[in-house]
């Protein structure tokens, strides 16, 4: 069984898609939001597993809601007509669907939601809402001016402090969010995520080189070529973890 | 419509040949007339003679200047080939002359006893001085004839472009408006058949008046405002009590001509920004009356753009567009804010009936 919020900001709307869903008896809809703060506050209460989210909603976006969020859950999109939203969108997410919403378009994605379970389930890797420390194959919802991305922990290189902003390092992409490293630090996980200096957390999994530097320091040479310099104090942590 | 211009093209030219070899043949007529007072039937030979081998030389030099294109190049490079084409001209134009003379046997007067040569020589000038103005006067003719081509070419060009840029603006219509109506009348289906019948009968009609939009320069302001009423009655089938609508008009505007889709766009932008973003929603209310020699429209809406709004978006700028087009500075828009409300106001030149 899988346990789905809508949010849609239209009553209408959101009937006609509980109505579609009836057809699919994994899926049990155990709530509804009309608009993003109330999505917010009822996926933190209810940790789904999916949401159907509309894109064009009063007050936020629903764009908008996801990037607040620290864990990005299984998104469906639905919307009216957003081609141009559709389009600055970096995919990944499980899919969207186009309001009015086709039957074979909704089991399509549905479909898909189960393929992606079993490969979790694979891989090790449930999603579970309720650890307050983010795993690596949880993935972050990271939006920078019209560009928008799904992002799994994993493939994250670097976060560099800029002012109250945290540059976001992956592929080749190096969007801001507004979140300090301070904070990022305290949901990482530190076994996979190492604070090398007051402006740079790394993954250490995506360490390619690691150099001596000036002062018993040390220069990680990072995946995606940056280079990052480990300070002194953290250096001596940073080779406690690494000996074990 | 080419081949028509070009026969008229022809026959314009073909009256000022005959025209201006006519003016020269009564000059000479009457300079005889006046001087001599003895016109034989030689003499108006003689003159018909001129007129003859004027008009086949000119138009030889005619024939010439199209075909090397010489009315399209610039002023000082035909300056000099004209120079020469003159004096080329006239020599013809005198060799046929003195031919014809001869083959008629008509004696050259006063120049009998003179050798070919000099008699060549004086017939160039004499002749010369009707080639040089008719060449002025051809150049003249095309150079304002190019001038009014280039006009109408350019009031074509404007009329395309300002058709096209009302057909463009026109049919505009917002497609995420379409998705949702469609997508609030398939949950009507089951909740409520009756509304959703009317719900379909209201897109219908926005759809097509949309579409007959782009053929309508103004439409009478009763059947913009059935559009509004429609279009607002789908979206409040959306937003439910989030929207709130209100209508202020005055009768007799309602035969006002006022351009299509206009008020409409106005609607839309309110809705889009003022009830769309609130989480509570608000009013949308839309008035018409007279003030003093305008028709004046207003668009009201709860609600106050944030930061990010532009105020000047698409919707905007094709209504203060197609404003200028059709009235040019007689109409006016404007929008602003004061406090929680934000007002588009339309106004435009009555029209007495």
């Amino acid at each position: 069984m899988i346990r789905a919020i809508i949010i849609d900001d239209e009553r209408l709307a959101r009937n006609e898609l509980k109505k579609l869903l009836s057809e699919f008896p994994e899926i049990e809809v155990i709530a509804e939001a009309a608009n993003s703060s109330e999505g917010i506050e009822k996926i933190e209460n209810l940790n789904p597993e999916l949401i159907f989210l509309d894109i064009q909603m009063p007050g936020k976006t629903g764009f908008d809601m996801l990037a607040e969020m620290d864990r990005a859950p299984n998104v469906i999109f639905t919307t009216a007509y957003d081609e141009y939203a559709l389009k600055a969108f970096e995919v990944n997410a499980l899919d969207y669907l186009l309001k009015p919403v086709e039957p074979k378009r909704l089991a399509d994605a549905i479909q898909k939601l189960h393929l992606q379970e079993e490969r979790d389930s694979q891989s090790g890797t449930t999603m579970n809402f309720n650890r307050s420390i983010l795993a690596e194959a949880d993935q972050v919802f990271v939006k920078d001016g019209e560009r928008c991305w799904f992002v799994k922990l994993s493939d994250i290189r670097l976060f560099e402090s800029v002012g109250n902003y945290a540059k976001v390092y992956f592929g080749i992409n190096k969007p801001l969010i507004l979140k300090s490293l301070n904070s990022l630090e305290e949901r990482l996980d530190e076994k996979i995520f190492f604070r090398a200096n007051r402006k740079h957390i790394v993954n250490l999994r995506l360490i390619d080189k690691i150099e001596p530097y000036f002062n018993g320091g040390l220069l990680l040479d990072m995946k995606g070529g940056e280079k990052i310099e480990v300070s002194r104090r953290q250096t001596v942590k940073f080779k406690e973890m690494m000996s074990l | 419509m080419v081949n028509m211009r070009a026969i008229k093209k022809i026959s314009n030219y073909w009256l000022c040949q005959f025209c201006g070899w006519g003016m020269v043949a009564l000059s000479i007529f009457f300079f005889a007339y006046t001087f001599r007072q003895e016109i034989s039937w030689e003499y108006i030979l003689k003159i018909l003679i001129i007129v003859t081998a004027g008009i086949s030389s000119t138009h030889l030099l005619r024939l010439f200047i199209k075909r090397n294109n010489w009315l399209l190049l610039p002023f000082e490079k035909v300056f000099v080939r004209l120079g020469i084409a003159v004096v080329l001209t006239s020599i013809l134009f005198s060799l046929m002359v003195m031919g014809l003379n001869e083959a008629a046997q008509l004696a050259d007067n006063n120049r009998q006893n003179l050798d070919f040569t000099t008699r060549l020589l004086a017939n160039i000038l004499d002749k010369g001085i009707f080639i040089v103005p008719w060449v002025l006067f051809y150049y003249f003719y095309h150079y304002l004839e190019k001038g009014r081509r280039q006009q109408v070419d350019t009031l074509k060009l404007e009329a395309l472009v300002k058709e096209l840029e009302l057909k463009t603006i026109k049919s505009h219509i917002n497609p995420h408006f379409i998705f949702n109506a469609l997508n609030s009348i398939r949950a009507l289906i089951d909740e409520n058949p009756g509304r959703a019948r009317n719900a379909i009968t209201e897109l219908s009609n926005i759809l097509r008046s949309s579409m007959q939009a782009e053929k309508l320069e103004t439409v009478p302001f009763e059947k913009e405002l059935n559009i509004v009423k429609d279009y607002l009655a789908l979206e409040h089938i959306r937003f439910e009590d989030r929207l709130r609508i209100e209508y202020s008009i005055d009768d007799d505007t309602l035969d006002q001509p006022v351009p299509p889709m206009m008020l409409q766009t106005l609607v839309e932008n309110a809705i889009k920004h003022g009830i769309g973003r609130q989480v509570t929603g608000g009013v949308v209310k839309v008035i018409s009356d007279f003030k003093d020699n305008f028709h004046e429209l207003i668009v009201q809406n709860s609600g106050k753009p944030s930061g990010e709004d532009n105020p000047d978006g698409f919707g905007l700028s094709s209504t203060r567009n197609r404003l200028h087009l059709l009235f040019g500075d007689k109409a006016n828009f404007e929008i602003w804010q004061n406090g929680g409300l934000v007002e588009a106001k339309v106004l435009i030149p009555t029209a007495n009936k």
